[in-house]
Order: C-alpha cells, then structure tokens, then sequence
C-alpha cells in the first residue's frame, strides 16, 4: 500500500504543501523579469505589508482549527485602528493601544458567546457583525480617514530596527510565536486540535468545548484589532474601509496554507506561508506595474480558484472514504 | 475477599429508559464482581447499547440506582465516568480521526502528562502493556479498524479503570488480534480489573466470560455463572419468542433472472458480479464498510462505477445517476433515514411524492389534488401513523418515517427494491409490517436487496444470501441449509475452521 | 395556547420589530406619510427587491449569493457602455445577459467543485464578487460615467427610471411582471419545488432523483439575472453606472429576505415574503432617515437584525 508510485507521492506532496511550491514558483519567477524584487529593501518591505494581515491570520487560524470561521476580523481591524487613534486624544499612547487591542476581544467575546452558546451559524452571525463594526466605525469617523497626532505612533509601525528590520516585522514574528507556543505546547491548543477534528469526541474526553471554542473567537478578535493598530499606525490613519477585504484575502491565505476549513488540521506556521503567497503575488504584480484594477481581478480569480480548489479536494476525499 | 459488599464493583438495581414510542430499559438489574469477566448477550435491540451508554454517561437513566465502587451514581457524564475508573469501548469508535494515537489516549489530559514528550511517554506505555506496536506518532484515520480498537483499549487503560465495558470488540478483529483480545482481558482479569464484555457471539461469551446476562427486549432474561448455561439455552433466552411470530413465511416465486450484475468496479469495490432473478429476496451480509452499502449505491448510480456492466432483462443498461435507475424501475430505501431518506422540515405528501413528482404536472403546473391523493392512498395501505398528509414528516416516529419511505417507492411500482437496513431502530411491529411489505413486491414479480445487520432477519426473509468482505462478494448461501457460523465466518473473512474453533 | 402565541411570536418577531419601528416614525414623524416620501420609498424598493428576489431562491437553495453587488455594478457599466454602439434594446439585452451568464459561472464554480455547504457557496461568491467588481473596474478605468454623456438616444432608460403608467412607476410594473412569474415558478412547477426540496435536504434529494446539481445552476443563474435586472433599473434611475453600483447591495437583499421569514437554513420560504421584507427593509432606512439616523447607524441596526434574525431562525429549529 505504500508504494504508490513516484508520481503519485509526488502529487500528493504538492497538493499537501501547495502554498510552499506556490512560494517557490513565484520566487522563481520573479528571477526572469528585470525589477527590484530581489533588493534587500524589497524583500523587506513586502514581508513588512504582509506582517499587519498575517498577525490576523494567526488568530482566524485558531477559530478555524476549532471548526469555526470569522468573517468579522476586517471590522475588529477597523475597530482596532480607530479607537486606537480616537483614544489618543485624551489618554497616553499606551493605554489607547491597549483599548484599541482589547475592543477585539470584546467584539470576539460577543461572537464567541452568540455562536457557541447559542449554536447559531457562525458565517452569518460574523457576517452581521461585521456589517455592524462598518457601520459603527463609519460613524465613529464620518466615514472618512482620520489621523493621529505627532510622530511618535507612527514610529511603531514605520520603525526599524537597527535602521534595516521593519518594527512590523518583529513584532509579527513575536506574535507568530504567542500563537505557536500557543498551539503546540498548551492543553488549551492541543484541545483545539481536539474540539475541531471531533466535537462530540473532544466533548465526551471532559473538555470544556464551549468555552474554549468560545475563547477562540475572543483571540482572533483581539489579534485582528492589534493589526488594525499596527495597519493605523503605519498609515498614521485609520479609516472604515480598510477591512473591506480582509477576512477574505486573510481566510484564502490560511486554506492555501493548509488549514483546512472543516477543522482540526492546521497551523499557524501554514497560515504564515500561506499569507507569504498573497503578498508575494500583490509585491510581484506591482514590481511589474500591473495595472491596479487587473490586480483586483487576478486577486479575485486566484481566491475563487483557492476556494474552489479546496471543495474539489474535500468532495474527493468525502467520496473515498 | 470476606467482605461481600467490597467484592461487588457494580450494581444496577431497577434500571429504567423510555424513547420516544420505545422502552428501551425496562427494570434492569445487574451485578458485576470484581476482577470478574461479565458478559452481556442479546439480539440487536435488546438493550445492550443502551444499558451501557446509561452507564458512561452518554444517556440519563428514567429510574433505577446505579452502584460503582461503593457510590451511588446519579448523573455522570463521560469523562466524570472515566475518572471514576469506568471506561467504555464502543462499536463507533471515539477517536480523533484527525489526531494521533498518542494524543487520542491522553487527550483532554495534555498538562497532566507534561506536554507532548510526555503524552508520547506514557501512551507508548499503555500501548505496551497491552502489546501493541502501534507508533504512537501515527494519525488515527490511518489505523485499521483493529488497530483504533485497541488504541481505545490503551486509553481505558491509561484511567487506571476498574471496570472496561467492551460493546462488541470483536466485530471487526481478525482471528491473531482476537487472540490478542482474549491475552489482554486475562491479563485485566488476573490485575483486578472487571470487565462487561457485550457480544452476541456465543462462541466468545463462553471462551471468555465468568458469568453471563441474557438480555431481550429491554429486559435481563437471566444472569448465571457461564458453567450453568448451555448454548441452546442462550439462544433460546435470547430470541425468546419462536422464529415464525418474528418473520413471516420466505415466499418462493424466485423465476428467471432480472438484473446480471458483472464485473462492477468502483472506488470501494472489486469486481463485483452476481444475478438477481425475478421474485426473489437476496440478502446482502458483510461488516459495516465492508461494501454492501456501496455495491447497492453503484446499483442504483449514486456512486460512480468505473467498470463493469449491468443487464436488466439481458440488456445492458446505463445507469448513470439515481434519475437512470428510477426511470429502470431500481428503487432504494437508504441505510440512513434522516439523513439520506426523507427532507425532514417537508410534509408526509411532499415526502411521499417526491419519486414520481414529475408526472404531476399538467401544462407545467402541479395538480395538487393528485398529489394529495396519493399520498391519502400509502397512508392507508401502510397504515402510517400520522396526524395529516400536511404533517412534518419529522415529527412522526421511526417506523413511520420508513412507511412514507416505502410509500414512495411504492408509487413508481418498483420492480427492484433495494433495502438498505430497512427495520434499524423500529419497533417489533412496524418491523413485521415492512417484512410483510418485502414479501408483497417479490410476490407481484418485483425483486428485493435486502442489506442487514440483523442475522436473523436476512436469514429468515431471503432466497439467496451472499456474503461481502472487502469490496467484494466472497460467498454464496443458501439461508435454509447453512448455519450462521459459516455465513458470519465467511463475512469476517476467516476460514471456517477458524471461526469454529 | 400559549405555546402557539410564542411560536407565532418567534416566527414574526423580527416582522414585527420591523412594522413597529416603522409604526412609531409614522406617529412622530408626519413627513413620513407625504407623497413626495411615498414616490421616494417606491423609487428606493424597486431595485431592491429585484435582487432579493433572485437571492430567495439561492437561500431557499441552501446558499448564499454574495456575488450579486460585482454583477450588478458589472452589468451597469458595459450596458452603458454598449447603449451607442449598439442601440438601447441591444444593450439591455446584452446586460442581462451578462448578469445571467456570471450567475451561471458561480453555479457552474459550485457545482464543479463540489460546494455543497452553505460556507463553502458563500466563500466562492464573495470572491466572484471581487473578480465582476474587480472587471467593472478594469472595464472603464475607474470612472463614472454619466448616462446623459451618452451620445443616442436613452428614452428607454428613462422610461424605466422615471416613467409611469397612470399612478404606478414603471419599474414598479416591472417588478409586479418578475413577481408573478416567479412566484408561479416558485410555487407551481417542478423546479420550483425542487429548489425547495434539494435546499431541504441535497443527498435526500438526490437520491430520490431530483437532479440537484441542474436546480443548483437554475438558482444561481436566476440571481444573476434578478441582479442584472436590478443594475438595469437602479443606473437608469440614477442616471450614472459607477463601477462600484452594486456595493451593499447583497446585505439587503439577504436582509429583505431573512426579514420577510425566508429561512437561511434552507428549504422552505417564499418571494412573496421577500416583497414583504424587501418593503420594510426599504421603510426602515426610509423613517431612520427621517428620523436623522446616520446611514452608518442604519448599517449598525441592519447588522442587529440579521443577527437577531439567525438566533430567531435557530429557535424555531428546535423543539
């Protein structure tokens, strides 16, 4: 049974680790044209963008580990920033970033308790959350940009350290490996694992399923509001809009990575490489001065294809076994 | 040993279950030594399942005392159960699929071990002490069934259990790993440990248990020491009432064949070829996953079949997708009513015409009044127990919802029913009145597959039975001159001596 | 008796909600029941409905189609486009043409992979969406154009934008014409009931040789279409095509017809309710509006709604 042929490991190998050849083949790639991204600046940028949607991924991974899914993250990203921002004005810097951070965890805690106490679908209840988040933080601003003051916010996101590694970065990487830890080493993670791959199972083995599936929305929430710090102050603006496509670009990133949508097979490291695709794609498509709105449409089919991808590989298995 | 009350592990005393339409547990009392093997046998339905599930948590008992370890049991759930020093091996194994071994035998118990390295450690342990080589660092979903079954051995073990309730281990060991089995549990034995052993293998209860509990019908029928049974004795407790009340009279107007089946090959099957004539029931016996369900899915297009052709009256057809087989006159009452059968929020009417919606049309628009009609028609012939045709057909019980199954395929006049576990989870009578349908379709010149669990129902009702281990038919019988034994050992894939033995 | 009170209760309460925030801005605002308001509403309702027309039978289906706001800003923009090459009639042909051809992708994108849960459809349309949004854009560089700047004549769209046929406005004909039709093909053919049946229960379905996978692309196909309608109506009535028309646009049809009793989990609902709901989706903005709530807030109580209703939806369910 083991000897399946070269070729069909082979296969099997690439469908399995699909956003680390993606990464290779557009790395190989961007070999041939003549621009910038292979510069020492370029690289570092590209992964300095990508930190504020991957630090989003690594929560929205555990949810959907645990079987669930949150379309809400681009609304907690918003949140994050403006409040942050807003706070600003009356209260050290400090202190607004952690009311910035928090308000996640208040909006996951909402989700949390809707979905898992109640056993409500938790698309549609993400869903209109995240209507509402638009909506409050549309008023919250007049719908338009707003800034901060002074310099020093903006240093957190446009810092580097030692004048080459973006701030951003580093502070993704520390966040990456909360979540790994997390993950790997914790009863709570291990019983994600659990919860997502049997819930009966992971229920009848005494553990307590809704209150850390519950837990798992409170961390994407918040997760996704520090990034909208980070995203705010990078900017140095927040704005309404700039979660308009997070949850889906973030939710496509972590399925090419390999956490699979039905739950229990995943990780974080998967959700970091596979976020590297998207941001690997979009750097590369601007290096070749793509034309905005063909971006979108690239972006838009390579998402369906994703999506698509992963129905297809889900009907077949569900035929096999 | 002196103090009687301390040599005693388990007592139930008046045990009680009510289901909906079903009383499942009717006043059971049972006591389990310790260090003893205690077996409980009984058909399917019986109670055995039930009883247990009572046990570990899964269900709350109605009435009744439970008594383990000196504590009087009220509610418990299953990890408090395990806790206890109670643990339960089911038939549906409770694993992690997605997870491995390891983690499956400490899981929910991570810090408790120390973390991974520990988790492995210790599962490494429990898996040595029962002398299995399983990797500990192997996924779940790819063990044999076997293997999983003694994974969950392993983790009862790892609960430092008292007592280990095995349901029906052996249905899916091999002859070494049933060996194994019987290592192991002498090994509990001699270390203290009791041991519930359920089984409706005779040959089992007598190579292993102490003491035995007959159960029938949600009732104990009798508790002895093994020594004091006979086997005929045990059987006779068991079926209790005499096999012609139970099935009505085979008929017998098997005639020429109606479908050839050769060489069918699909993803799960191998091969398959066999005949089905007019007016006959043929019984399908196998294992679960061993390749009924999917022989009967490829026959009616539901599953792809790569190879292979299918004759209906000597012509070779196509049959493609459900629609194919319908228009062939093939019907198909699946294994699993709610899920695969009935649109459960949809009323009985809309359930029962959905097979010939089609022809209720005039012009494009529906004659509601015909479709009424029909529906008033099987409601009466079957005699389903229903407030109205507009009733929700999820509200209705078990054997009714099988009625309106029935009822509809009833309507396209089926010249092939295929049954797929038809009687699962009715009740006695209701199950006599889908016996009496089968007889009616092969008397009018239609034929059955019929697929069971249920021995003697496949036994008593079919023609023909054939048997299927492993994606293929391995066997052919015939029901009125072969013993179950032989058609049980040909359906594990054992040779018969060694079944016998 | 009191059971059948909670249950009428729990199957209306967000009908209700609705009608009695409506009632009170009826009461204190006196604006509200005016003709200049009335003709507003009726303006408002018309490419709404068209929409959450077509996205009743998705969601009866068991799906939801999120794609509808990048197909109808699609359509408007090459409609518009395509009015002085190829005359008025041509255009609005090709334009629901197109609007059924991108429900027709989706379905086809579902079918062929295999999409058989309500997550899994939701997911790929929302990133359809962002290809037909994504090509609207690419289409005309960005830009807004103005009907008016269109050289021919564009009578036609007048007329559906702002013509009318004794009281009623035209688009409102237009919609009373869609109504019909598909409530008798909702209610009276075969595929009708089999949208209801294979959204009841997809395997069941099949299995009892419903063609599921043909009813899936029937669903779809006809949300395209309702939405290239919808696009037709709303651009002629606004007079421009904004690449980015459609946007907000599937929130209230899913909206309109989870408030008018349609359930999300599928199998059972009617367009007759959506008309319902589609009407006090449109009164509920209309009297916030006169009330001076923002149009943020007003996304903010939507949000509340859908939740509410998916909890509602979820009670009912169990027994």
């Amino acid at each position: 049974m083991k000897n399946k042929g070269l070729g069909k490991t082979i296969t099997t190998s690439i469908v399995k680790y699909k956003a680390f050849f993606a990464v290779l083949v557009m790395l190989l790639f961007m070999l041939f044209p003549r621009t910038n991204f292979y510069s020492v600046f370029n690289i570092l940028d590209m992964l300095n963008s990508a930190s504020i949607l991957m630090v989003v991924s690594f929560g929205l991974t555990l949810v959907i580990l645990a079987g669930g899914i949150d379309l809400s993250v681009g609304g907690s990203l918003v949140m994050g920033g403006i409040l942050t921002i807003l706070s600003m004005n009356v209260m050290p810097m400090w202190l607004a970033i952690l009311i910035g951070t928090l308000s996640g965890a208040v909006i996951g805690t909402i989700n949390g308790y809707i979905i898992v106490y109640h056993k409500t679908e938790p698309m549609i209840v993400t869903l209109g959350m995240s209507i509402i988040l638009t909506g409050i933080a549309q008023e919250l601003t007049d719908a338009h940009p707003i800034s901060a003051e002074g310099l020093s916010f903006m240093m957190i996101g446009n810092g580097r350290i030692f004048g080459t590694i973006p701030n951003l970065v580093v502070i993704m990487l520390v966040v990456f490996a909360v979540f790994y830890v997390i993950l790997r080493y914790t009863q709570f993670g291990r019983n994600l694992y659990a919860i997502g791959g049997d819930y009966e199972v992971a229920k009848y083995s005494g553990i307590n399923v809704r209150r850390e599936k519950a837990a798992t929305y409170v961390l994407a929430g918040m997760a996704a509001s520090f990034a909208g710090v980070l995203l705010s102050s990078k900017l140095n603006s927040a704005s309404s809009i700039y979660g308009d496509q997070t949850a889906l670009t973030v939710i496509s990133g972590i399925v090419v990575g390999g956490t699979s949508l039905a739950g229990g097979v995943g990780g974080v490291g998967r959700s970091l490489v596979g976020l590297l695709v998207f941001a690997i794609m979009e750097n590369a498509l601007n290096m070749l001065h793509v034309d905005a709105y063909i971006q979108q449409v690239i972006r838009g089919i390579v998402i369906v294809a994703i999506l698509a991808l992963d129905s297809y590989d889900r009907k077949r298995r569900r035929e096999d076994v | 040993m002196a103090n009687k009350e301390n040599d005693i592990i388990l007592t139930m005393t008046g045990v009680v279950k009510t289901f909906p339409g079903v009383k499942a547990l009717d006043d059971v009392s049972i006591q389990v030594r310790r260090g003893s093997v205690h077996g409980i046998v009984g058909e399917n339905g019986a109670g055995k399942s039930t009883l247990m599930k009572i046990l570990s948590g899964v269900y709350t008992k109605d009435k009744g005392t439970i008594i383990f370890d000196g504590e009087t049991i009220e509610t418990t759930t299953p990890h408090q159960a395990m806790q206890r020093g109670l643990s339960i091996i089911y038939q549906e194994l409770n694993l992690v699929n997605t997870m491995t071994a390891g983690e499956n035998i400490y899981l929910g118990r991570f810090s408790e071990v120390n973390g991974m390295k520990g988790t492995h450690q210790k599962a490494r342990e429990a898996l040595d002490r029962i002398g299995s080589d399983i990797d500990t660092w192997t996924l779940v979903q790819d063990l044999s069934v076997s293997r999983k079954q003694m994974v969950e051995i392993a983790k009862a073990l790892s609960f430092d259990s008292k007592l280990i309730i095995m349901d029906e281990p052996s249905s899916s060991l091999t002859q070494d790993e049933m060996k194994a089995l019987a290592k192991i549990i002498n090994q509990l034995r001699s270390e203290g440990i009791s041991v519930i052993y359920i089984s409706h293998k005779l040959d089992e209860i007598f190579d292993f248990c102490d003491t035995v509990t007959v159960m029938r019908d949600g009732k104990v029928i009798d508790t002895r020491p093994v020594e004091e049974f006979t086997r005929m004795d045990m059987i006779s407790m068991m079926v209790g009432r005499s096999i012609e009340k139970e099935f009505p009279e085979r008929p017998r107007k098997v005639s020429t064949p109606l479908m050839e089946v050769e060489g069918i090959k699909t993803k799960k099957l191998h091969d398959i070829s066999f005949t089905l004539n007019k007016g006959e029931i043929l019984g399908l016996v196998g294992l679960v996953g061993a390749g009924r369900t999917e022989i009967v899915r490829a026959l009616f297009g539901a599953d792809k079949i790569k190879a292979g052709t299918i004759k209906l009256d000597g012509e070779v057809v196509a049959i493609r997708n459900p629609r194919d087989a319908m228009k062939r006159g093939i019907s198909f009452v699946p294994e699993d009513r709610k899920q695969q059968g009935l649109i459960l929020p949809f009323s009985v009417e809309n359930n029962i015409s959905i097979a010939t919606l089609k022809n209720l049309y005039k012009f494009g628009i529906l004659d509601k009044n015909k479709e009424r009609q029909i529906a008033e028609k099987h409601i009466k012939t079957l005699k389903i127990k229903t407030p109205t045709a507009r009733t929700a057909v999820e509200s209705l019980s078990g054997g009714n919802q099988q009625k309106c199954i029935i009822g509809r395929w009833m309507e396209i006049q089926p010249r092939i029913l295929i049954m797929d576990e038809p009687t699962r989870g009715i009740d006695v009578g209701a199950k006599y009145e889908i016996y009496l349908l089968m007889k009616d379709i092969v008397e009018n010149g239609g034929s059955v597959i019929l697929i069971s669990s249920e021995l003697p129902e496949v036994l008593n009702m079919s023609n023909r039975v054939l048997t299927v281990c492993d994606g293929r038919i391995n066997g052919e019988f015939d029901p009125e001159k072969a013993s179950v034994d032989e058609i049980m050992a040909k359906a594990l894939g054992v040779s018969v001596e060694g079944a016998m033995a | 008796m009191n059971k059948a009170l909670m249950k009428a209760v729990k199957e209306y309460l967000v009908l209700l909600l609705v009608l009695g925030l409506v009632l009170i801005t009826a009461v204190i605002e006196p604006k509200f029941i005016t003709s200049g308001n009335m003709t507003n509403i009726m303006r408002q309702f018309g490419p709404l409905i068209m929409v959450a027309m077509g996205m009743t039978f998705v969601i009866i289906g068991g799906y939801i189609d999120l794609s509808v706001a990048g197909i109808m800003s699609l359509v408007a923009v090459v409609t518009l486009s395509l009015i002085d090459p190829i005359g008025q009639v041509g255009a609005i042909f090709v334009g629901l043409l197109i609007g059924a051809a991108a429900g027709f992708l989706n379905s086809l994108v579902i079918t062929r992979s295999g999409a058989m849960t309500q997550a899994e459809g939701l997911f790929i349309s929302y990133g359809m969406s962002v290809l037909y949004g994504g090509t609207a854009l690419l289409y005309t560089g960005g830009v807004t154009n103005h009907l008016s700047y269109i050289e021919s004549n564009y009578s036609l769209f007048t007329l559906i934008g702002s013509g009318t046929v004794g009281i009623f406005s035209v688009s409102f004909i237009i919609f009373l014409f869609l109504l019909l039709i598909l409530y008798i093909f909702q209610n009276f053919t075969y595929t009708g009931r089999a949208i209801c049946l294979t959204g009841g229960n997809k395997t069941a379905a099949n299995l009892t040789g419903i063609n599921v996978n043909r009813t899936i692309i029937i669903i779809w196909t006809i949300s395209g279409f309702m939405a290239g309608v919808s696009s037709i109506v709303l651009f002629s009535r606004v007079t421009t095509a904004s690449p980015v028309l459609g946007k907000g646009f599937e929130l209230n049809a899913i909206l309109a017809v989870v408030v008018g009793g349609t359930s999300l989990k599928g199998g059972k609902g009617s367009v007759a309710r959506t008309v319902l709901g589609a009407m006090l989706v449109i009164l509920l903005s209309n009297s916030m509006n006169l009330l001076g709530v923002t149009v943020y807030m007003q996304n903010v109580m939507k949000g509340l709604l859908l939740i509410l209703a998916i909890w509602l939806d979820n009670l009912k369910g169990r027994r």
